[in-house]
């Protein structure tokens, strides 16, 4: 298979204005993934799909990730003249990533036997909206209505995107980080940690040093 | 004294109906004295594994279900004559291989003019 | 009706020859030993049940094989696994439909808490905030003995059950509700949360 920078290549090639970055895995298993953008991700897709030495035909999993806001810290050593000595100076650089909503396709292609390629679409926490690659791998269909569930991440152009494991009259995405599950904590046999303390709130409260002495 | 031949028989019938009858008489008797009956809205509901039910359990079919109904009915009396005709076909004279040609050709054209007239296109 | 026999008087007797029982006795004796189950199983528990029903284990020795497609034919709901929350309407709609006198077998620590997936946005925190139940089996998934042990004590529960009198069976009598309300999908959760009639947690106690 050929290496990601040359695939990243040929889709710029082939869609023009398509914005392709590699995003790299640090782990082993150095998984490196191709985060494409929102508007050309259809063409994208369509050309990861047919091209010949390509043919990805195969989309085993998609999946949702909700990313919370980051802080990036880069140390550069660069040299500076201090009191007229140079001098070794750590230079720190913040980076703030807001957090977003993504959307991650693992590709497979059966007719070549290789695989993976990762490809991933960002979209904002707020009015997610990302288009749909269903009817590019009709494989995805039940896991793009399972990220609209869980996620909130309206696919455009799905063809049926409806609730999948909540009920219709859900209106919260529980997976999202800033879920909330409801206040049912009224009985737990066994509580710790976050549940201990929401618990609590339903226990009847410590009696004081006050009401404990017989009067 | 002889017994009639047939007194066993009487016998075993008469058993035969008390056994399953008897039991159905003694829980008829013990909901109508006994147990309060508790009907409810969604006792009463029809079953649909838990679902709430839509419109009636007993529905109407449409028309169009009958007509493929007829047509496979013919077809599969045709194989009934069939079969006879294809076992005893070495002996058979030219009269009766005549006539179940033009038995067939009944068929066949009825087929035809179905065809003709859309009752094979799926209703949507 | 019901009055308890005289136990002196009835192993004299049986001393005799001469075999008594009461009418609740017998009553009793043939309910409890056809227990007909609902069919149905909600996630891996399920699968212990069948073994329960299968050869090895073999629930037709307490002549409960007879497993109905039914409510209307069943005496018994197993609600064997996680009762999620977009399910609990259709358990307890089946609970409802099921003819008295009716019995209900939690099993499973997801049936009778929630147990692993307790704190899971989708998952009830047991089936006896809806409906009342009458055996609960731990475990994760039970083993098939532990099927075999709830029924018999549903069984023991079933004899004991008395047809009159102030502590008679809850489906002779006339007051006791026979359907219990069926949740509703709401925004955020079901609605309501348990029915208070039904479920009641044991009171935190401090000392």
């Amino acid at each position: 298979m050929e290496t990601l920078e040359q695939i990243k290549k040929r889709i710029e090639a082939a869609v023009p204005g398509a914005k392709i970055d590699i995003v790299n895995n640090g782990s082993p298993s150095a998984q490196h993934s191709l985060k494409i953008d929102n508007e050309h991700a259809r063409d994208v897709a369509r050309f990861l799909r047919d091209d010949p030495a390509l043919r990805f035909d195969f989309c085993s999993n998609v999946t949702g990730v909700d990313w919370l806001d980051r802080v990036i810290k880069k140390t550069v050593k660069t040299k500076q003249v201090v009191d007229g000595v140079e001098k070794d100076v750590d230079l720190t650089s913040e980076e703030k990533i807001p957090g977003y909503l993504e959307a991650v396709y693992h590709l497979f292609s059966i007719a070549h036997k290789h695989g993976p390629v990762i490809i991933r679409m960002q979209t904002g926490r707020a009015n997610a909206q990302l288009s749909s690659l269903t009817p590019i791998w009709r494989s995805a269909e039940l896991q793009e209505r399972e990220i609209f569930d869980l996620y909130g991440i309206k696919f455009e152009g799905h063809p049926d995107l409806r609730r999948i494991l909540m009920w219709d009259e859900f209106e919260d995405f529980p997976m999202r980080k800033d879920y909330r599950p409801p206040d049912d904590f009224e009985w737990e046999p066994t509580p710790h940690d976050d549940v201990l303390e929401r618990a609590k709130q339903h226990y009847p409260a410590r009696p004081t040093e006050t009401e404990l002495k017989p009067s | 004294m002889s017994l009639h031949p047939y007194f066993e028989i009487v016998v075993f019938v008469g058993v035969a109906l008390i056994f399953p009858v008897m039991p159905l008489i003694l829980a008829w008797m013990w909901r109508r004295f006994f147990q309060p009956p508790k009907p409810g809205a969604a006792k009463n509901a029809t079953y649909e594994c838990g679902m709430e039910s839509l419109g009636e359990a007993q529905i109407q079919f449409r028309s169009q279900y009958y007509l493929y109904a007829i047509i496979f009915l013919i077809f599969d009396v045709e194989a009934v004559f069939l079969v006879p005709f294809a076992v005893a076909f070495t002996g058979l004279p030219v009269g009766a291989f005549l006539s179940i040609l033009v038995f067939l050709l009944l068929l066949i054209e009825g087929l035809v003019w179905a065809w003709g007239k859309g009752c094979l296109n799926w209703a949507k | 009706m019901g009055d308890e026999i005289d136990e002196g008087l009835r192993s004299e007797l049986q001393r005799q020859g001469i075999w008594v029982t009461s009418m609740q006795e017998l009553y009793n004796w043939g309910r409890k030993n056809s227990i007909w189950p609902l069919q149905f199983g909600l996630a891996c528990c399920a699968i212990e049940m069948i073994a329960t029903a299968a050869s090895r284990y073999d629930i037709a020795r307490f002549g409960a094989e007879v497993f109905r497609p039914s409510p209307r034919q069943a005496d018994l709901m197993i609600v064997a696994g996680t009762v999620t929350k977009k399910m609990a309407p259709q358990i307890v709609r089946l609970y409802n439909q099921m003819p008295d006198p009716k019995y209900v077998i939690a099993m499973g620590a997801c049936a009778i808490s929630g147990g692993p997936f307790k704190q899971g946005y989708n998952v009830l925190k047991g089936i006896d905030r809806y409906i009342p139940v009458d055996v609960y089996i731990p475990g994760c998934p039970p083993r098939p003995e532990a099927l075999l042990h709830a029924f018999m004590e549903l069984q023991r529960k079933i004899d004991n059950q008395k047809l009159s009198g102030p502590n008679k069976s809850d489906h002779l009598d006339r007051e006791h509700p026979s359907e219990y309300p069926v949740p509703a999908f709401g925004k955020h959760d079901l609605v309501p949360r348990a029915n208070p009639d039904v479920f009641r947690p044991p009171q935190i106690e401090r000392v």
